[in-house]
């Protein structure tokens, strides 16, 4: 139990990556492979959150009275996650403008029909 | 001497401010990303001889070293963003013309962010900050590849972006574990502190983030993205990824291997990877009908030679990696610039279409020759002293076995040769079925890839002009030490 005490976030930031590649490799909709990105974005963003954290810990302001040196998570990891947000946010509206403008050409967001292209 | 900060500074705000001038006139945005590559290109080109003394270190905020974002300005990465400054001149001139219709204001922000993007990861020396202009430049890829909007493009920049979205999650999951194991996110001092954790841990790191960046890189099997998107993009689109966007994803792959994770024991997979990846890409070339696929299975089979040259990790044949890489930046690009006319004027992309183009529009059928011999190897064009150089430093080394790689690699080189001269055939000896008026491409058009004409055909005679450079290029990728000891003093 203790290792899943300890692990606890990790397990569901590599579960959530997990589940983010699964829905990639088996789904063929387009707004679901989306998701799926969304999905493994956020699994990742825990995974850098968890990195950084302590059991307990609280934000590092070092005028708030009473805070002790182990008592503190580490921010960078949190700015980077918030960089790596934005990121994601940008990723996900060009990839839902390419959906409607797939939607527009095709007719369908079923990417098997997007066989225009091939090796 | 200017600080390394102006190169992404000056352009990033210039790209902010492509609208406001579109707003006044939508005919002078267009000039901004010429601005923009111009500066870079003095700027870079001034910073160069100092860079070669002594590599140019600046620490943004002020802070010390391991935790200040560092900008490193070594020989490669002044070259490289000169490099990228360069092709972003030529190609931005030639898209005055080339891109007349559509959303024009939005192409040149999303280009101008390309070249900063571009520049930013050549520079940078922090894992974190590496990732951050690495999705720049891959955000604003995706976007110009569906830039026409038709089916084909949306397709390919769906499949683009999936893959690099994938790309990119592992990367950043690499670094996660990076941070996790060394608490700083500094190359140099993630180098330093190298040998002091578990190796164990830091495979599965290198592993991650070099499959993250191979994306990018286009190394096989993490390539299937990129005939799409270089085919379906706007030709001066095409130009950039085959010319900039993939190399500097290479170079990522290179620094990460070669300078924060000194792996060795990687080398000799890489060498192998890169000679797979030349072998599939040009035989896939050659089975091509269509000229644009034709040229983006070309710049795979060339990214494979130029990570075989860089993954066998001597200063002569790392010397050839980057010559060759400059060679192929100048020479592909030139050839989507001239191919982008082609197509444009005979309205089709197939290459039997390109019948009796020698005569209705000689000059750029001439500079088409030029790339495709540069990118051959034939002299005196400048892709003969790169590929020289290649093959020379690897049959340097003793041992059958590269012996034999050697063989299978000039064995793709006459493939290339073969696709090549067959495309050159159909452009000069074949007669077109309806004789059509001379019709050549736009004077500016003309102008940016006499630019390229003249840079191969100058460099491919005077090597030297840039080998010394490239030499000390080679040993900054090389010399760990010397790396940290610059950046941590």
């Amino acid at each position: 139990m203790s290792f899943l005490h300890d692990y606890v976030y990790y397990i569901g930031a590599f579960g959530l990556v997990a589940v983010g590649l699964l829905i990639l490799l088996v789904k063929r909709n387009l707004i679901k492979l989306i998701i799926g990105l969304s999905i493994l974005d956020t699994g990742v963003n825990m995974l850098l959150i968890s990195v950084g954290y302590i059991t307990g810990g609280t934000a590092p302001i070092f005028s708030r009275p009473g805070l002790s040196e182990g008592g503190m998570v580490d921010p960078v990891p949190q700015a980077l996650v918030l960089t790596a947000i934005v990121i994601g946010v940008a990723i996900l509206a060009l990839a839902l403008g390419l959906a409607v403008r797939f939607y527009k050409n095709c007719g369908t967001l079923d990417l098997r029909t997007a066989k225009e292209l091939k090796w | 001497m200017v600080s390394p900060v102006v190169l992404l500074a000056v352009p990033l705000g210039l790209a902010l401010c492509v609208p406001l001038v579109g707003m006044a006139s939508r005919k002078a945005a267009g000039f901004v990303p010429v601005a923009a590559s111009l500066f870079n290109l003095v700027v870079s080109v001034g910073l160069l001889p100092d860079a070669l003394e002594e590599p140019i270190v600046a620490n943004l905020g002020g802070f010390a070293p391991p935790f200040a974002i560092t900008l490193f300005a070594g020989p490669v990465g002044v070259l490289l963003s000169a490099l990228v400054a360069l092709a972003g001149l030529a190609v931005s001139l030639y898209a005055l013309s080339y891109i007349s219709e559509g959303p024009t204001i939005r192409y040149h922000t999303l280009y101008t962010l390309l070249l900063v993007g571009a520049t930013g990861v050549v520079l940078t020396g922090d894992v974190f900050n590496l990732f951050v202009f690495f999705e720049i430049l891959c955000i604003s890829s995706y976007a110009l590849v569906a830039y026409v909007g038709d089916r084909a493009g949306t397709e390919a920049s769906i499949k683009y972006l999936i893959q690099g979205a994938l790309g990119s999650a592992l990367l950043l999951i690499g670094i996660g574990l990076l941070y996790g194991l060394f608490g700083t996110l500094n190359m140099a001092d993630i180098a330093a502190r190298m040998g002091s954790v578990d190796p164990g841990p830091v495979f599965v790191a290198m592993v991650l983030i070099i499959t993250g960046l191979g994306v990018e890189a286009a190394i096989f099997p993490l390539n299937a993205w990129l005939p799409d998107a270089h085919s379906s993009a706007p030709s001066s689109i095409s130009a950039m990824l085959s010319g900039i966007a993939i190399e500097v994803g290479l170079y990522a792959v290179v620094r990460m291997v070669f300078t924060v994770f000194g792996a060795s024991s990687m080398l000799m997979f890489l060498v192998f990877m890169g000679l797979l990846t030349l072998l599939v890409g040009e035989l896939c070339a050659f089975a091509q009908s269509n000229i644009k696929r034709m040229l983006a299975y070309s710049s795979i089979g060339q990214m494979g030679l130029i990570v075989f040259a860089l993954a066998l990790a001597t200063v002569h044949s790392v010397t050839g990696g980057l010559f060759q890489l400059v060679s192929h930046t100048l020479s592909k690009a030139l050839l989507f610039l001239a191919v982008g006319y082609m197509v444009y004027r005979s309205g089709s992309m197939e290459i039997s279409s390109l019948e009796g183009m020698g005569r209705r529009m000689p000059l750029t059928s001439f500079a088409f020759t030029v790339g495709a011999f540069s990118l051959v190897g034939l002299p005196p064009f400048i892709g003969f002293p790169s590929k020289f150089l290649i093959v020379r430093s690897a049959l340097a080394e003793q041992g059958v076995l590269l012996q034999v790689l050697v063989g299978l690699l000039l064995a793709a080189t006459v493939v290339e040769g073969a696709y090549f001269l067959r495309v050159i055939q159909t452009v000069y000896f074949k007669k077109g079925r309806q004789q059509e008026a001379r019709r050549e491409a736009p004077a500016v058009a003309l102008f940016s890839m006499f630019v390229f004409v003249v840079l191969i055909v100058v460099i491919g005679v005077y090597p030297n002009l840039i080998s010394n450079a490239l030499e000390s290029g080679a040993s900054e990728l090389l010399e760990r030490a010397d790396y940290v000891r610059s950046v941590l003093g």
